[in-house]
């Protein structure tokens, strides 16, 4: 249990308009309880949702790395780092690939699949 | 592209993901680890609804800890993808995956995407497997060809002369011959 301390009444209320936490509690000492209640709930509360996002989570990754050992994202990251922007810009302008993204909005019949070839080293991982 | 296609993700509901085939990580790059991979991302990634997550947790509890099996694991896949909105599954370099991996790898994503017409697939590889990708995947294939540009050469040239280990041996005249004859050279071909 927190003890509701006048500090933390005096800093959540502007204090030109309520001079004085003391006289909010004589004022409604009833007013206070409930407030007292409330704040005690939430951290209760809180600490719950915390249990229960953490425990999603450990679950959560239980099931990514039972799913498969393989990490490709970890090797996005590294193309990532050595890709030069300006390069490879063109074939994000081509129909074939705005269609196939559905960049170009068509309603009409996309092909799902697009395959691009190319010599080794002409930046096929690289395109941005 | 992948990070194009991840930039426009956010506002179009879509899931991306992708594998890297890759000839010295054949042994550990099975149908299963990279059907596994697409899984993966897709959970990750995407907004998975509960019952594809309550599919999943039952099938791991079911299997005790051990990996799935390959009918099991295209079951989810299906299931997942279906869930999601749109989803693109990009694979670059399929030239280096085993034949096995790369017929597959075609064969299952192919039945997917036709049971999913909201899934995109992107292949990337050297032309020798075009025919066997138009028979993999039978109908609906664009193919593009990769033909590097004359500044995407030289953008290159310029990164790599700028991270020369020994810029001594370096001067202006050379810096420009080796760009005009790399330049010149690689237009050839």
């Amino acid at each position: 249990m927190r003890p509701l301390s006048n500090f933390t009444i005096t800093s959540a209320l502007p204090t030109e308009s309520v001079p004085d936490t003391g006289d909010i509690m004589a004022c409604n000492p009833l007013r206070s309880v409930e407030i007292t209640n409330f704040i005690n709930s939430s951290d209760s509360l809180n600490t719950n949702i915390v249990n229960i996002t953490s425990g999603i989570d450990d679950e959560k990754q239980q099931i990514l790395e039972w799913l498969s050992p393989l990490e490709p994202h970890q090797r996005h990251h590294s193309v990532r780092a050595d890709r030069i922007d300006s390069v490879g810009n063109w074939f994000l302008e081509t129909d074939e690939f705005r269609n196939w993204s559905g960049a170009s909005g068509g309603d009409g019949y996309v092909p799902p699949v697009l395959f691009c070839y190319g010599d080794p080293g002409v930046g096929k991982t690289y395109l941005r | 592209m992948i990070d194009h296609l991840h930039d426009r993700a956010g506002e179009n509901d879509t899931t991306v993901v992708e594998l890297y085939c890759d000839f010295p990580a054949r042994h550990e790059q099975t149908t299963p680890n990279m059907l596994g991979a697409i899984l993966k991302q897709l959970v990750n990634r995407g907004e998975i609804p509960e019952h594809v997550w309550r599919a999943l947790k039952t099938a791991r509890e079911g299997f005790g800890g051990r990996r799935l099996r390959l009918p099991n694991l295209l079951e989810l896949l299906k299931t997942t993808i279906a869930s999601l909105s749109r989803v693109f599954i990009c694979i670059d370099a399929l030239d280096e995956a085993l034949p096995k991996l790369r017929l597959d790898l075609l064969r299952f994503l192919r039945d997917i995407a036709q049971g999913s017409p909201n899934t995109r697939l992107f292949l990337s590889g050297r032309d020798h497997i075009m025919s066997e990708i138009r028979k993999g995947v039978s109908s609906g294939i664009v193919v593009v060809p990769i033909i590097p540009t004359k500044g995407g050469i030289e953008a290159f040239l310029e990164m790599r002369l700028d991270s020369d280990t020994e810029p001594n041996a370096m001067d202006d005249d050379l810096r420009a011959d080796i760009m005009r004859v790399t330049v010149e050279e690689t237009s050839k071909t």
